[in-house]
């Protein structure tokens, strides 16, 4: 019941800081998502959970399986358990939580308790993602994210916070529902062999030969590849990759920061792990039967993403275009169908998920001391803000991938991983290209702090500059505790994550 | 002998008056006297088929369909006085606001 | 029993300690943080010489300590410690050199009241760890993390100043250009992996190891892209070869040393001359068993090697600031290692590495002694005449440029003398490639003679030419002890190989083949596994030495060709510069000058590289991104608009309107359903 006591304290939480004072919200918010950072930490110390919760074999942990409403010859269930990929994007999605709420308190200074009870909204619509196992549950979850999310930019956004606010939602609605007609067109063409929407019954169904019947006039093959490429299409756009992300930038632009933290920080997460968990486990033969398509998006969205963020002026804008980027190492890792290609895909959603959050809380850090991103409107920083700056050189080399920082774990296990699938035709070329992206990231990162924060100091706003408070440091210095904590010992989190990730390489599949 | 086919060509002339009125007329308590008559003329059916069938609910959906139009009747009324009291007369075609 | 192996982590960790330690409390330590790093630099040494006298007893380390990911069911990745002779000996070149510079540092920094000291001490001490780290590496994923790590010092440090606006842009540089360089060794490390599931350095285990037994045919192991195990290995080594030419800064990656003069002279004497720009070569040294395997690697390594010393030599001539001509110096000399290694000379390189390591070292120091003196201007023009006014900067500083220069019996003499000599025997025995490098290498020394020399006239020599030069800042005993040290050291090193000798006398002399060739069988990193008459490059490299003039004829008109040559170019440099009121003559060279001055346009050409072709380039994807990717999302959401927006006309507000329209459908849905039902 752990689970449910999680999630039933953040959406409690959310109705009390909605009802709470505006003067007080943003503290009372912060206490309350101590509760279930401090909870998930202790998921993650007794966890018990055994290889992957969707295949036989596994065993999730907090497992709770309950008949909920008995619909069209199926049965949903509040069925929720986590396993090796999900505790460690729990536990990210709780630290980034309490780290954005706190980094809020200087930029929201309007309806505070409607903003801080929307982010814990979000959380629990998050948390429900990565805890969900049963496909109804995981769905509502997916879409309970939006609505937060939406109003969040909506409301407290940029000036062009509607044009974005309204893009995003639409463009991953659709998306949703390309999703959603690949996934039940699967389970109408399994019949009768499943009787719930539990993942772990219709991932494994679909591993016996011959469960897949017909439907829409698609024989199994056919309807195998229609639903792997409409599930593909639907969690593309959330991920985003190239060309399927244009929603993001604007966006994060707009997105005030402590909400481009958990956009970026998580919610990209979300479109990663759905791959993981719906693409490449449920249907791995289609995956591996389209190895080098998928492997040319991955290294177009690396270099073609990061190629975007040299040409941005917009510090957001760069970081925005850059995630970009960093998610196409995911899907390089993904379709390399090796442990390390698997577990450092899943690592590097937790590593740049930190990393990310980190990048932009700083960002903003700044923007609320000088009031403009722009790349041109201001030099030598570092001799006003030291310790803010600091962080920032820190943050994007972290970024960058430095050695002893988790950036660093997360891509040099997924090209460890790459290199030598033997899934992917070619894999130590396509490693080499997508690798050329940790050059032009240093470039683009070194170039646009070589702009803003070194040189003579100048700014072209009138803003007196002082040092940032110290809550709005104090984000910054745990978050990059965190990054270097998992870039000396990957292992906090790695061991589960192979553990869960290995039994997907022992699926036949046919290919 | 009157059977049913009689009262169904009443109930579809006052059904046509009704129409007709609403397709022509501008005047909105002119538009409420014709709904009452479309539905008046859905009545005449509904009594008359209970009559040929020697079934009730007809007849008991048709007392329904009164105390609607009666509630219709009061809610058109207040419409109508709202729609004199906001643009000067009861003229259909003059507020055309929630066009855009 | 404890030894010295069970310390050694805490060689590397020490300076990891002062870091935090500088970090957090530099602003409330006496000396801003500098003693705290002082403290852990003598325990490194001290640690260091320990394990250098351990392994003279004849033991050797080499662990696993620290499991950095452990793969289940594939591979794992470690961080070890190695400690053979090689990394015992590099172990005490960095800790000594490091503690001289924080020692210089006191003088160069503290004594010059310069702000963020806590940073600068930090980012030394973390230098220190990260350089000391890389040195013990026992695989190469650990080495590559240190390897980045010493670059991430390198950048801040050079960017120190960021208040100014050249040294963030040179820092920005280096980091880039290495970045580029360290691209390809991150795939050559990643490729390792996959093909022996190992990074291992040595011992049975080892790639290169591995390597060897699958050339033999003993042993397979898996190739990629098709290739086959010699072509493959030579890809391999050619694709972590792109980190050492970016490190080591050879040719074409060299052009961002000289910008990272920018830096304080302290770190350019550390980090800029001579240990970070040493990893590289290190490196080569550290893996020599690899390349050893692949003739057409050896001879990229060579060829590179002998036209970077060339190159970099000829632009050192006509350069104008003392911390460039040592910059470009410092080029060549890597240079000259890179041939060493490439032409089979496993001993000589490392020889040159050290008496490099200590005379360079010694020659910025001394520079940056002048540089206070002078107060901040490196321009050698305005300088002259401090000879007598600076005695201890003077000799310390002539020590280094013999040395430098490959003047008897100095140290550097010794080891140049040696890496063309093995290149030569080589380059006869039948690699006449080998021939090219060494007719390169052979140039280059009259050109350092020259520059040397130009470089010590100028600015010790004659008259003063300005008033800073006439009344010079004084320096105290923390700037001339690490210079007396390292004076001394640049005048005596050479004693620890002296190879022709040995030849000529018989006398056995060659003390560090020797050390070199105490690691144990099971390692595989000993010299005679190497290029002994059974070892590596006689049976994979093809390489054979060949005496045209016999062995001491060789050895001896070796030696007298290039010290003759050296002779040559100093003499030329007393000519011309050693005169009480000297004049540029290097004007005589016309446009070639200016082609030397502006290093050959290489500059330029990776500049239009990054800013004329990649930047353009990515605006070009941005526009095409906003416009047409873009364009097409919001074309498709402007679809619906368009068609809501027609369809809207219809609502025209007017109640008879939509009671026609609800007549209207009614009968035609009469009219069809009564079609449908057959009543037509």
């Amino acid at each position: 019941m752990l689970l449910e006591a999680l999630l039933a304290s953040v959406l409690l939480g959310a109705g009390i800081v909605a009802l709470a004072p505006n003067r007080y919200a943003g503290k009372l918010a912060a206490a309350i998502s101590l509760v279930p950072l401090v909870g998930s930490l202790y998921l993650w110390s007794a966890f018990d959970g055994v290889a992957n919760a969707l295949l036989s074999g596994g065993e999730p942990a907090f497992e709770t399986t309950i008949a909920w409403i008995d619909l069209a010859g199926y049965q949903l269930q509040w069925h929720v358990g986590l396993d090796g990929v999900s505790v460690p994007l729990v536990i990210l999605t709780t630290i980034l939580t309490t780290a954005a709420i706190v980094s809020a308190w200087t930029p929201i200074d309007e309806r505070e308790s409607q903003f801080y009870a929307l982010v814990l909204l979000l959380e629990a619509g998050l948390l429900g993602v990565f805890a969900a196992l049963d496909f109804f549950l995981w769905f509502v979850f997916w879409e309970v994210v939006l609505v937060p999310m939406y109003f969040l930019i909506a409301i407290w956004g940029g000036p062009r916070r509607k044009y974005a606010a309204i893009k995003f939602f639409v463009y991953t609605n659709v998306a949703s529902l390309a999703m959603f007609i690949g996934f039940i067109a699967l389970v109408f063409g399994l019949g009768d062999s499943v009787t719930t929407l539990g993942l772990p019954e219709i991932t494994q169904a679909l591993q016996e030969p011959g469960a897949l019947g017909e439907f829409a006039g698609l024989g199994p093959a056919a309807l195998k590849a229609a639903a792997f490429f409409a599930m593909f299409a639907g969690f593309a756009v959330k991920v985003p990759m190239v060309p399927f992300h244009t929603w993001l930038p604007d966006a994060h632009v707009e997105a005030p920061t402590p909400v481009s933290v958990l956009l970026a920080g998580v919610l990209l997460k979300m479109g990663t792990y759905a791959l993981l968990r719906f693409n490449f486990t449920m249907l791995p033969d289609v995956a591996k039967a389209n190895a080098e398509i998928i492997a040319i998006f991955a290294v177009v969205s690396v270099i073609y993403g990061a190629l975007l963020a040299l040409a941005q002026r917009d510090l957001k804008r760069i970081v925005a275009y850059s995630s970009i980027s960093s998610m196409g190492y995911v899907l390089l890792g993904l379709i390399a169908y090796t442990v390390h290609g698997l577990g450092g895909a899943t690592f590097q959603m937790v590593s740049h998920g930190f990393i990310s959050g980190l990048m932009f809380m700083v960002v903003g850090v700044i923007y609320n001391q000088t009031h403009t991103r722009m790349v041109g409107d201001m030099s030598g920083l570092a001799d006003r803000m030291p310790v803010t700056v600091g962080i920032f050189v820190a943050a994007a080399f972290g970024y960058m991938g430095l050695p002893l920082m988790s950036g660093f774990a997360a891509e040099v296990l997924i090209f460890l991983g790459a290199f030598p699938s033997t899934v992917l035709p070619g894999a130590p070329i396509f490693t080499a290209l997508a690798m050329f992206g940790i050059v032009i990231v240093a470039g683009y990162l070194l170039l646009a702090m070589q702009r803003t924060l070194f040189g003579p100091f100048s700014l072209a706003t009138d803003y007196e500059l002082g040092r940032a408070p110290v809550h709005d440091v104090a984000p910054l210095v745990v978050l990059l505790a965190c990054v270097i904590a998992l870039g000396v010992a990957p292992d906090l989190f790695y061991g589960m994550i192979q553990d869960a990730v290995r039994p997907i390489l022992e699926l036949g599949g046919g290919v | 002998m009157v059977g049913v086919t009689h009262y169904l060509v009443l109930s579809a002339a006052v059904f046509a008056i009704g129409v007709f009125g609403i397709l022509t007329r501008r005047n909105a308590l002119l538009f409420l006297m014709s709904v009452e008559l479309m539905l008046n003329a859905a009545n005449i059916n509904l009594v008359a088929f209970s009559l040929h069938y020697g079934n009730l609910s007809g007849q008991v959906f048709a007392l329904f369909v009164m105390a609607l139009a009666a509630a219709e009747v009061a809610i058109g009324l207040g419409i109508i006085l709202v729609l004199d009291r906001n643009f000067g007369g009861i003229d259909v075609t003059v507020p055309t606001t929630m066009r855009r | 029993m404890t030894g010295a192996f069970d310390f050694a982590p805490a060689i590397a960790l020490l300076p990891l300690a002062a870091f935090a330690v500088a970090l957090f409390g530099g602003n409330y330590l006496p000396k801003r943080g500098a003693l705290a790093g002082i403290t852990a630099l003598v325990g490194s040494l001290v640690l260091s010489i320990w394990a250098l006298v351990t392994v003279a007893g004849g033991e050797t380390y080499d662990a696993d300590l620290y499991t950095f990911v452990a793969g289940q069911d594939t591979l794992s990745l470690h961080l070890g410690i190695l400690i053979d002779p090689l990394s015992a000996l590099m172990l005490v070149i960095v800790s000594l050199i490091a503690l001289l510079v924080f020692v210089f540092s006191l003088g160069y920094m503290n004594d010059e009241d310069e702000t963020g000291l806590p940073r600068y001490y930090a980012e030394l001490s973390l230098f220190s760890f990260s350089m000391l780290a890389f040195v013990f590496a026992d695989n190469l994923l650990m080495a590559f993390m240190f390897f980045e790590l010493v670059g991430l010092c390198s950048y801040l440090l050079i960017g120190f100043w960021f208040r100014e606006a050249g040294p963030s842009s040179a820092a920005k540089k280096a980091f880039l250009v290495t970045r580029f360089g360290d691209y390809f060794f991150l795939v050559g490390t990643v490729g390792i992996f996959a093909t022996f599931g190992t990074g291992m350095f040595a011992g049975s285990e080892s790639f290169p190891h591995m390597a060897e037994q699958a050339l033999a045919g003993e042993h397979s192991v898996r190739t990629f892209l098709g290739l086959g195990e010699q072509a493959w290995f030579t890809v391999l080594g050619l694709l972590v070869l792109g980190g050492v030419i970016g490190k080591s800064a050879q040719f074409p990656l060299h052009t961002w040393l000289p910008d990272a003069m920018e830096g304080p002279t302290p770190v350019s004497a550390l980090i800029h001359a001579a240990t970070m720009v040493a990893a590289g070569v290190y490196l080569v040294a550290r893996m020599y068993g690899f390349y050893l395997l692949s003739p057409t690697a050896l001879g990229v390594i060579a060829l590179v090697g002998g036209f970077t010393a060339l190159f970099a030599a000829s632009m050192a001539l006509v350069k104008q600031e003392l911390k460039q001509v040592l910059a470009y110096s410092t080029i060549s000399q890597y240079g000259y290692m890179m041939l060493a290694l490439g032409g089979g000379g496993y001993v000589a390189a490392v020889f040159h590495l050290t008496t490099h390591a200590i005379f360079k070292a010694l020659l910025f120091l001394g520079a940056g002694s002048v540089i206070i003196a002078m107060h901040h201007n490196e321009n050698m023009w305005d300088m002259g005449g401090l000879k007598d006014k600076m005695p201890v900067t003077y000799y310390a500083f002539l020590s280094g440029s013999l040395a430098l220069a490959g003047i008897f019996p100095f140290a550097g003499f010794w080891s140049k003398d040696e890496v063309l000599y093995e290149t030569l025997i080589h380059g006869f025995g039948g690699s006449p490639l080998l021939l090219a490098g060494y007719a390169m290498g052979l140039l280059a020394v009259a050109f350092t003679g020259f520059y040397t020399f130009r470089m010590v006239f100028l600015t010790f020599h004659g008259e003063p030419r300005t008033a800073d030069a006439e009344d010079p800042h004084g320096v105290r005993w923390n700037v001339k002890l690490p210079l007396a040290v390292l004076g001394i050291l640049a005048a005596v090193a050479g004693v620890i190989n002296l190879a022709p000798v040995e030849k000529v006398t018989g006398i056995h002399l060659t003390f560090l083949h020797d050390w070199l060739d105490m690691a144990p069988d099971s390692f595989g990193t000993a010299v005679h596994h190497y290029t002994g008459d059974h070892g590596l490059m006689h049976e994979f490299a093809g390489y054979t030495a060949a005496h045209p003039l016999g062995e001491t004829g060789t050895v001896l008109v070796g030696a007298a060709i290039s010290l003759g040559l050296a002779l040559a170019g100093a003499g030329l440099a007393y000519r011309l510069y050693a005169v009480p009121s000297p004049t540029e003559h290097t004007d005589k060279l016309g446009s070639l000058k200016t082609l030397l001055m502006n290093n050959y346009y290489q500059d330029e050409y990776q500049v239009w590289l990054a800013r004329d072709v990649t930047l353009p380039l990515s605006r070009a994807a941005d526009t095409f991104d906003q416009s047409v990717i873009d364009g097409v999302v919001n074309a498709t959401s402007s679809v619906s608009l368009f068609a809501g927006e027609r369809v809207r006309r219809i609502q025209t507000g007017l109640v008879t309107h939509y009671a026609t329209l609800i007549t209207l459908s009614l009968v035609a849905l009469l009219v069809v359903f009564g079609y449908l039902g057959g009543w037509f």
